[in-house]
């Protein structure tokens, strides 16, 4: 029986190729179902419902919508950072996000479907991260996290003011964290006297930071030095905050110190744009193999979205396995932004976000044949004629 | 000849590094490797059994390639291998000629990029600001190696001044290893390095002077080149002229014995280099080329040769985030439209300097950039030629490098595996005959 035409669109097989689904092994000559923008299976005894579109992935490799853990696209570049504040988590990005910026086009056609972006690294605390869909209309569809994380920053920003010192950055942000937990205290007491009178004034700041504080949201530190690791480490201890490591390029150095904890790290970009050592290069091997999760990012607009395949690959090429250097930049990537009950994966119930390769996802010269997103078909490579 | 004294210096400097620390067994142990290195340098290297790309012609499979003196002496399926020749076992890798990066920075500190205090300097040569030595007060002494382009397969390059001017000075083409600075040295001056567009503006307007537009940055190289033109003509009829090293410089440019190399990213700023090099009449090689195919017919027709940057980051400028009114949107189709119109296309690094990280899109990169072309109509031999034998074309070196046939340098790469996978590491590089990288 037909299906009636209005929903003719939402059920789409992907037949016949390498699925890779994140979670678990390749499936060779496998399938997915979708159904109404979800995965309504994944396997190799999967079939069609008549009228359903089938797209021919023979010889084709089938892996999830990727996902950016970190990126600055959406906002001009004057709006990234209020550097005059320091420290100023009431900032929120979502304030500065034009969903209709041209570089989310840049993202689809690099198979990314998600992405976390957010504001700067000219402070040490420049606000709130969200993590959104990288296509459609609909902006309420498309906002999968609104307090998607709340960005740090370590090193000085400036030699003319305080802290312009590894020590002060440390010292300032302890300061504001310990008065962050007053204002918490001040606003129970409050509570537990029975509301009595005008409640304590409120400060957006210590508010946003009390999220933190509350695991609402989580810490994320963009952080080169292993000495700034180990001091973000040391606040982690302190006041009990979740957190996440951003760019990492020396958290190799105390990768057993970032694996007890469970912290989790993204880390930079191995995209030409950014030249490192081997040894820095080898960072995230390191890291994986010290049982740190990771996740790989592209810093977008200093990468283009649409190699974040790539940068994933360049890790692959330093040790990472296959198969985790895809999670790099799908499961894990969903995990540590907290959206994986959405995206990440090709599991039965998530987002109908896919991704299908005419080659090896990792290949520079292997092009995206079709890009799926929320369970239709976002990029057509035969209709863009590239 | 040469090969051999500029081999017996590095001998000696070897002998007097070490004798500095008084000892005299590692004195000794100097002189057995000067004795023992004497003789290699004429014995014949035969890399065998591997799949030869010589990019000249087509693959071979279970091919060889013979070097001897510095020289590739054979290539091919059915080559006779010199009795005594050092054998190299290639079974199952690739061996192809040393990767050409046509623009790069490395190697010259930040602050020596470009002269500050004057938009155009045409007397500067980036040649005396390289540095291959090591940070200072660290580093070994000679034999030079540039490890970041070895280790992607480089083994020549061009380098250049900055975009900080609208004239820099002379470009320099240089080898990415050699027994001393002077051997580095392939061709120089080897062109007159302009540059159009936002950068030249961006510290001019910071210091409030010329250039603020681009209309100032077409007539102040008008001016300079019509100075140049009247310095040519009174020289040669008046020899006791006082010399002016720029105007000289210039001279060179004028009478086409060296190129001007223009980066120009938008179609505004290639036409005015092309306009430029018409008015003057000096040859002309687009830099970056990001809005090319705007040109292609013009291009096309004055076989004016294009250096793109790299294929996934084609701003060829130094911002973290580019001033985009320099660019169209990156088309990652462009080298092989640019390639398939006849017009010789290049794809190098343009590395420097990014942050304070480290040195940036370097050589160790530029096949896996490169391959991301072969995804958008280039075939997997077009992306090679745009990174070996084109470049070499571009410079005024393919008689040198470029290709592997008998003659020329013996600049030669050995690959684990396809040289356009992301897989693949370069093993083996020998430059002028010598092996100065393995993995």
């Amino acid at each position: 029986m037909a299906l009636p035409a209005g929903a003719q669109g939402d059920v789409i097989l992907v037949r016949g190729g390498t699925i890779h689904p994140a979670t678990g092994a390749p499936i060779a000559n496998g399938s997915v179902l979708i159904r109404a923008g979800k995965i309504a299976a994944v396997g190799t005894n999967v079939t069609a419902p008549s009228g359903a579109r089938i797209i021919d992935a023979t010889g084709k490799t089938v892996i999830p919508g990727l996902i950016d853990n970190h990126s600055h696209i959406g906002a001009k570049s004057t709006d990234l950072n209020d550097s005059p504040m320091l420290i100023g988590p009431q900032h929120r990005f979502l304030d500065a996000l034009d969903w209709n910026d041209t570089d989310f086009q840049d993202a689809v056609e690099g198979g990314v479907t998600t992405i976390v972006t957010g504001p700067g690294s000219g402070e040490n605390v420049s606000g709130m991260a969200v993590v959104i869909k990288t296509f459609g209309t609909d902006y309420t569809k498309r906002m999968l996290l609104e307090k998607g994380g709340m960005k740090f920053a370590m090193g000085p920003k400036g030699r003319t003011r305080y802290p312009a010192t590894a020590m002060g950055v440390a010292a300032n942000l302890r300061q504001y964290l310990i008065k962050t937990q007053e204002y918490m205290a001040a606003q129970k007491k409050w509570e537990d006297d029975g509301k009595k009178g005008n409640p304590p004034a409120r400060d957006l700041g210590y508010e946003a930071m009390a999220d933190v504080l509350t695991h609402k949201t989580y810490v994320r530190a963009h952080v080169h030095a292993a000495t700034d690791v180990m001091t973000l480490l040391r606040l982690k201890d302190e006041f009990g905050f979740d957190l996440t490591l951003h760019h990492s390029t020396e958290a190799y150095k105390v990768a057993p110190e970032i694996a007890k904890r469970g912290v989790t790290a993204v880390v930079l970009p191995l995209g030409d744009r950014i030249g490192l050592s081997d040894d820095a290069m080898a960072g995230p091997y390191q890291l994986w193999k010290a049982g740190v999760k990771i996740a790989m990012h592209t810093d977008a607009p200093v990468i283009s979205q649409k190699w974040l395949r790539l940068c994933a690959a360049l890790a692959m090429r330093y040790g990472i396995p296959e198969e985790e250097a895809l999670k790099m930049v799908t499961s894990n990537a969903a995990e540590i932004a907290r959206v994986s009950d959405h995206v990440g994966t090709l599991a039965e119930g998530k987002d109908a976000d896919l991704v299908i390769f005419n080659g090896p996802w990792y290949e520079p010269k292997s092009r995206i044949d079709f890009v799926i997103g929320d369970g239709q078909v976002i990029y057509d490579r035969a209709k863009e004629g590239k | 000849m040469r090969e051999l004294s500029s081999r017996a210096k590095r001998g000696i400097a070897i002998v007097l590094v070490e004798g500095t620390v008084a000892s005299f067994r590692t004195a000794a142990a100097a002189l057995f490797l000067l004795s023992a290195s004497l003789p290699a340098q004429e014995r014949a290297v035969a890399i065998r059994g591997g799949t030869v790309l010589p990019i000249s012609g087509p693959a071979i499979p279970n091919g060889t390639v013979v070097i001897r003196g510095g020289k590739v002496v054979a290539v091919g399926a059915n080559v006779q291998v010199p009795a005594g020749a050092e054998i190299v076992d290639a079974s199952g890798k690739y061996v192809m000629p040393g990767v050409v990066d046509a623009a790069s920075y490395i190697g010259i500190s930040d602050n020596d990029l470009n002269e500050p205090t004057d938009p155009m300097t045409p007397q500067n040569r980036v040649w005396e600001a390289y540095n291959p030595f090591g940070t200072f007060g660290s580093g070994q002494a000679a034999p030079l190696r540039n490890k970041e382009a070895l280790s992607g397969g480089v083994t020549t390059q061009y380098i250049a001044p900055a975009d900080a001017q609208l004239l820099g000075g002379q470009g320099a083409v240089l080898k990415t290893a050699g027994a001393t600075l002077d051997a580095l040295l392939v061709r120089e001056p080897a062109a007159i390095d302009i540059a159009l567009g936002t950068p030249p503006k961006t510290p001019a307007r910071a210091a409030n002077r010329d250039p603020f537009t681009r209309m100032a940055e077409a007539a102040m190289l008008r001016g300079l080149f019509v100075k140049a033109q009247e310095y040519q003509r009174n020289k040669s009829s008046n020899a006791t002229l006082p010399r002016d090293l720029g105007m000289e410089a210039l001279g060179k440019l004028l009478r086409k014995e060296i190129p001007a190399r223009i980066q120009a990213n938008n179609a505004t700023d290639i036409r005015t280099a092309l306009r430029l090099a018409q008015e003057f009449n000096f040859d002309v090689i687009i830099d970056g080329g990001a809005g090319a195919w705007d040109l292609k017919d013009e291009l096309a027709a004055k076989k004016v040769a294009v250096v793109l940057g790299q294929v996934s980051h084609q701003y060829v400028s130094n911002e973290e985030i580019p001033d985009k009114q320099d660019y169209p949107k990156p088309d990652e189709r462009l080298a092989g439209r640019l390639t398939n119109a006849g017009i010789p296309t290049a794809i190098a690094t343009f590395s420097r300097a990014f942050s304070t990280l480290a040195p940036a899109g370097t050589g160790k990169w530029l096949l896996i950039d490169a391959a991301l072309a072969a995804g958008y109509g280039m075939t997997d031999d077009q992306v090679l030629r745009a990174v070996t034998l084109i470049p070499a074309q571009i410079l005024g070196i393919a008689d040198r490098v470029g290709s592997l046939e008998a003659g020329k340098d013996a600049d030669v790469i050995v690959l684990d595996g396809p040289p356009l996978s992301v897989k693949t590491w370069v093993q083996r590089v020998y430059v002028n005959g010598e092996l100065v990288y393995t993995k």
